[in-house]
């Protein structure tokens, strides 16, 4: 909102500089963006709080500047209100020359219609084209830019319609037939809807209302008798008007934050007192003032000792009463006990309760008065309880090399059906219901992501196309899919990891090796076991968005399944046109760490030393290693404390299918020293019983 | 018991040893110099050129100088024997050739040793110079990850609040309209409400425009008095561009007890942010208006980059807007069951990617969620 200088100082007599108000009026609430100084004036750009619409224009602003500068009126507010507009010539009725009906009042409460007739139409005065022109408004003619000046004086949108244009000189104020065209002042053909208030004639509808005149009734040069029409239209039924044709004016901002009803006929009058004025011309005595249900008064209850006890100010009886009064806000004498009962301006219509008055005395006291404290306190700060999990997690990815990332929620449909979401989401795998937004903002991302591996793998695509290979990211966030209730969506915090290329060292650029399945395991090992919670369990098997044979559904140790890790199967990578394998997990964060933890247990330090024998298998490929290890665990064997992974190779010299496989067998007594000849022995009995079992052959 | 010797038997043997030395010794000769002369090094190239490095010609070298001690003055060598000899020699003459068989002993023991000497220092040197390394390489470590600089601004954020008393809490970011607006006191026909600014799923729901929406619900399950932030993600329809992004991170706080004031909102706020851009910072309360506070208050905090001279960062003003706050408007309290007529509350609210723009000077908003790893790099 602009408001020249000039004209505050004109209406409040204020001598504080431009700069001066900068401050003062900021600290009232009216936050000024800039002051542009030009030659003779400085205008103020007012960001208005959408709940103040009375100071959209500059008598509302000087009113603010009057309750600011006490020690400058006598009474302020009397001044203001009391502005007096005298009409100079008035002959006849206004309904001797116009009509006016309104069908629709639930969307036109008031409408108010005066003529002028004998105008003379041409260009304003100098002083008035340079008002609105500092305003940034571009005179048109001398009707117009009187409606325009008193819209930016008093707040009060007005149109002035060519009185002969108006097929049988009628107003009926209605909404739109379905269909109906109007053609508005910006010269654009607009097609109505049956929701749209329209300003029509007999006929035809003439301007939507409360936004912009139609062409067809426009103030031209040989204009002489014009209609001045003062209203008030709905808030809401303005805004959605104004949005759906894609309009903001100066008449619709006002209109949709709500105009004040009560002004309708003053800024009627002051605006046909102009246009007699400047224009010549001769006003009706009277207006068609058609306003059969008036807003009912309202009142507040007001305690002055809650002041106090919200604000924490001390503030005089008096002063509160000349903050609220000055504001326009009037008191009946009679205070029952400690409350007063305030009249609240029409202009005001913000104000319905007690803390309303509390804030407007506040602001106008100053929150810089208010002194800054810390509550007592009497309780104790928490963290969400599984908050410290989560950084351990996330910290023990970042360790391992892992970028965290934060991608949109929504997501292209197109990733529907691709791939295998967390069990924790949806009941059945195969029957998942998406959540769809209704109004995307991006076209694309439609689907409110049910997985985050797209969004990860959008990220990596990123990256290579900027000539970054080596990519390692985690993300962790909420996915959603319908529930089967049909009530609020399921959500569930997923973890996901990728990783493509290369693990790289610190101010290196040679990648020391190549990222493979066991690279991402241990990553994900790392994370859960730095929340102490697992160990997870991964068993073979294929995954819908991975690749055959490497990728393994992820359990909890009671067997819940969690989700999947895996290279990214070839066609979803083709699609990317990813040329470099990549591999994906992910899992559900918020079963995982419902999951119980895992205690830590001090074992005794081993007192005597330990025997290892390495063993040799040629196995099958089917083999996996957790079936050699959990056979050994199950053989019993009496001293025996543990197996390790030595290595796997296949390749020459290893028959086709098979694969040897080296654990190393640690065997160790509690009591004493094992005799070579008593572990040889045992160790041959364990691998003859894994010989057989395996149909092994020893490597 | 032997034959006693006479010194003239010695002779011959003294002056054979003597010419072996003088024959050999004149491969050698340069290396009784100091070993970083140009003649040592000269000689030694020239003699051993078979080496590959200096370092290999000198330790060759040095071999083969061992190699002639031992068979010159070593235990077995012929001088060895001859000084065993010397005993045999008669009493009278035992004395001088004594004398003789040390003189030899040092005229070939001296310059063989000084030479060993000298080569063994220049292999030192050689190798100490071969295996010096370059300091500056970079130290070996795996790359190591970056967390998102969201979450270690929010991570901060909470544990200031967890100091100042408060819960952390969140909650769902698909809401009802109830949560999301009726509750906060947002009137049915609010723009805000509008599907212009709020994103819908098919079904009607919305998706959270502000955390707000779990304070209703912490309020409604822990009741009064209460102390929480939540921070969480949230979502307005905003088209991506350098300033405005589809979704958000933001931090709600609210504080309702008996007796609370604006005064212990204002206090809350500027310790906050003193915790957080530093002790010297101050804190600027403004009337606002929000639909969920009575009385409502934006704050500014003095410019953490110019101190309140005026800069880039704070467009010169010298304060930065920060967020909303306000006296919690009793609507909201009733609509979460608690009754503003015993208690009162503040709230406040502010963005972390708001923040995060402020704390880095990111140019360009939309960097947060393209997860390029060269962004991402630099944080941490
Ligand atoms: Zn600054």
């Amino acid at each position: 909102m602009l408001i020249s200088y000039n004209w505050l100082r004109e209406l409040t007599g204020t001598t504080s500089t431009p700069r001066e108000f900068r401050e003062r009026l900021t600290m009232v609430g009216l936050a000024i963006d800039a002051v542009d100084e030009l030659e003779d004036d400085s205008i103020l750009d007012v960001e208005v709080p959408s709940n103040r619409p009375d100071c959209l224009s500059h008598i509302g602003i000087a009113r603010e500047v009057s309750v600011i500068e006490k020690s400058k009126f006598s009474d302020p507010q009397a001044e203001i209100s009391n502005l007096k507009y005298k009409v100079p010539r008035t002959e006849g009725k206004a309904s001797d020359f116009t009509s006016v009906e309104i069908k629709d009042l639930d969307l036109c409460p008031r409408y108010a219609a005066r003529i002028v007739r004998g105008v003379k139409i041409g260009p304003s005065p100098a002083w008035l084209a340079q008002r609105l022109g500092a305003l940034g408004q571009r005179p048109i003619n001398n009707v117009a830019d009187i409606t325009n000046y008193v819209l930016h004086e008093l707040g009060q949108p007005l149109h002035a319609f060519d009185l002969a244009k108006l097929t049988e000189q009628r107003i009926i104020v209605r909404r739109a037939k379905a269909g109906e065209q109007l053609k508005t002042l910006d010269g654009v053909e607009r097609t109505l809807d049956a929701q749209m208030l329209v300003i029509a004639d007999a006929k035809l509808p003439v301007a939507l209302a409360g936004i912009m005149g139609g062409e067809a009734s426009e103030i031209s040069e040989a204009t002489t008798d014009v209609l001045i029409e003062s209203a008030y239209f709905n808030p809401d039924s303005v805004r959605r008007t104004a949005r759906q044709l894609g309009m903001d004016t100066e008449a619709s901002r006002r209109f949709e934050r709500g105009a004040d009803c009560e002004n309708v006929l003053k800024a009627q009058t002051r605006c046909v007192e102009l246009i007699c004025e400047i224009a010549g011309g001769v006003a009706t005595e009277d207006a068609i003032d058609v306003y059969p249900a008036p807003l009912p008064a309202r009142t507040v209850d007001f305690r002055p000792a809650k002041v106090e006890s919200i604000t924490s100010l001390r503030v005089d009886l008096s002063e509160m009463m000349r903050i609220l009064t000055a504001l326009g806000f009037t008191s009946g004498e009679s205070a029952k006990g400690n409350t007063l009962t305030f009249a609240v301006p029409s202009w005001r219509a913000d104000v319905s309760i007690e803390e309303d008055l509390v804030e407007e005395i506040a602001r106008h006291v100053g929150y810089e008065k208010i002194a800054s404290e810390l509550p007592p306190s009497n309780v104790s700060g928490e963290y969400q309880p599984t908050e410290m999990k989560q950084r351990s997690l996330r910290r023990a990815l970042k360790d391992a090399g892992f970028d965290e990332a934060i991608n949109f929620s929504f997501i292209d449909t197109a990733h529907d059906e691709q791939f295998e979401l967390i069990p924790g989401l949806v009941a059945e795998a195969n029957n998942v219901g998406f959540v769809a937004l209704k109004n995307p903002i991006i076209d694309e991302a439609t689907r409110m992501r049910p997985t985050l591996l797209p969004g990860l793998l959008e990220s990596v695509r990123h990256n290579l196309n900027h000539g970054i290979r080596d990519v390692r990211l985690f993300e962790i966030g909420r996915v959603f899919a319908k529930s089967d209730t049909g009530e609020l969506p399921n959500e569930r915090d997923a973890l996901a990891l990728i990783a493509t290329g290369g693990a790289t060292e610190e101010g290196r650029a040679q990648a020391t090796r190549e990222f493979d399945f066991y690279e991402l395991k241990g990553a994900l090992e790392a994370g859960v076991e730095a929340m102490k919670l697992g160990p997870l369990g991964f068993a073979g098997d294929s995954i819908k968005h991975l690749r055959e044979g490497q990728s393994a559904p992820i359990y909890l140790p009671d067997g819940t399944k969690l989700g999947s890790i895996g290279r990214l199967s070839e066609a979803i990578a083709a699609s990317y046109k990813f040329r470099q394998p990549i591999y994906v997990a992910e899992l559900d964060l918020t079963a995982l760490l419902e999951s119980r933890e895992c205690a830590t247990q001090y074992k005794p330090l081993p007192r005597y030393p330990s025997v290892v024998r390495d063993v040799t298998l040629l196995v099958s490929r089917d083999v996996a290693f957790q079936q050699l290890r959990n056979a050994v665990d199950s053989e019993h064997i009496a001293d025996y404390s543990g197996t390790k992974l030595v290595g796997t190779y296949e390749g020459q010299s290893i028959p086709e299918g098979k694969r040897s496989v080296t654990l190393r067998i640690e065997y160790r007594s509690d009591e004493r020293t094992l005799r070579d000849e008593e572990v040889e022995e045992r160790h041959r009995a364990l691998i003859d019983s894994l010989v057989k079992k395996f149909h092994a052959e020893l490597h | 018991m032997t034959a006693e010797l006479n010194f003239e038997d010695l002779k011959p043997r003294v002056n054979a040893i003597q010419e072996v030395f003088q024959q050999k010794w004149e491969r050698f000769r340069y290396f009784v110099l100091d070993h970083s002369d140009p003649k040592f090094i000269e000689h030694l190239k020239a003699e051993w050129r078979s080496g590959d490095s200096l370092l290999d010609m000198a330790v060759e070298a040095k071999d083969e100088l061992e190699r002639l001690r031992i068979e010159l003055i070593g235990k077995k060598s012929e001088l060895a024997a001859l000084k065993k000899d010397v005993g045999r020699i008669r009493k009278e003459q035992r004395g001088i050739a004594g004398q003789a068989v040390n003189n030899l002993d040092i005229f070939i023991g001296n310059p063989l040793r000084d030479a060993e000497d000298q080569l063994q220092r220049l292999i030192n040197k050689l190798r100490t110079e071969s295996e010096r390394i370059d300091v500056t390489l970079p130290g070996r470590r795996p790359r190591r990850g970056h967390l998102h600089p969201i979450t270690m601004l929010r991570e901060r954020i909470e544990d200031i609040f967890v100091g100042l008393g408060y819960a952390i809490e969140d909650g769902r970011e698909i809401e009802t309209d109830f949560y999301n607006f009726d509750a906060l006191n947002i009137p049915e026909n609010h723009p805000a409400r509008a599907s212009q600014d709020t994103f819908y799923t098919t079904d009607g729901f919305a998706l959270r425009s502000q955390t707000s929406t779990v304070q209703i619900h912490a309020m409604q399950r822990r009741g009064a008095p209460v102390r929480m932030i939540a921070p969480g993600r949230v979502f307005r329809r905003d088209t991506p561009d350098p300033t405005h992004n589809p979704m958000f991170f933001q931090v709600e706080g609210l504080c309702v007890d008996r007796g609370i004031s604006m005064a212990h909102l204002k206090g809350t706020v500027a310790e906050f942010l003193r915790r957080m851009f530093g002790p010297e910072t101050v804190t600027r309360f403004r009337p606002s208006y929000f639909p969920f506070t009575e009385p409502s208050a934006e704050f500014d905090f003095s410019c953490f980059k110019c101190g309140g001279v005026g800069c880039r960062i704070c467009k010169n003003s010298g304060w930065i807007e920060l967020g909303g706050s306000g006296m919690v408007h009793p609507n909201v309290l009733r609509a979460a069951g608690v009754d503003p007529d015993v208690y009162s509350g503040f709230a406040f609210g502010l963005g972390i990617d708001r923040m995060c723009n402020l704390m880095y000077g990111l140019d360009d908003i939309r960097l947060l969620f393209e997860n390029d790893v060269r962004f991402l790099e630099q944080f941490d």
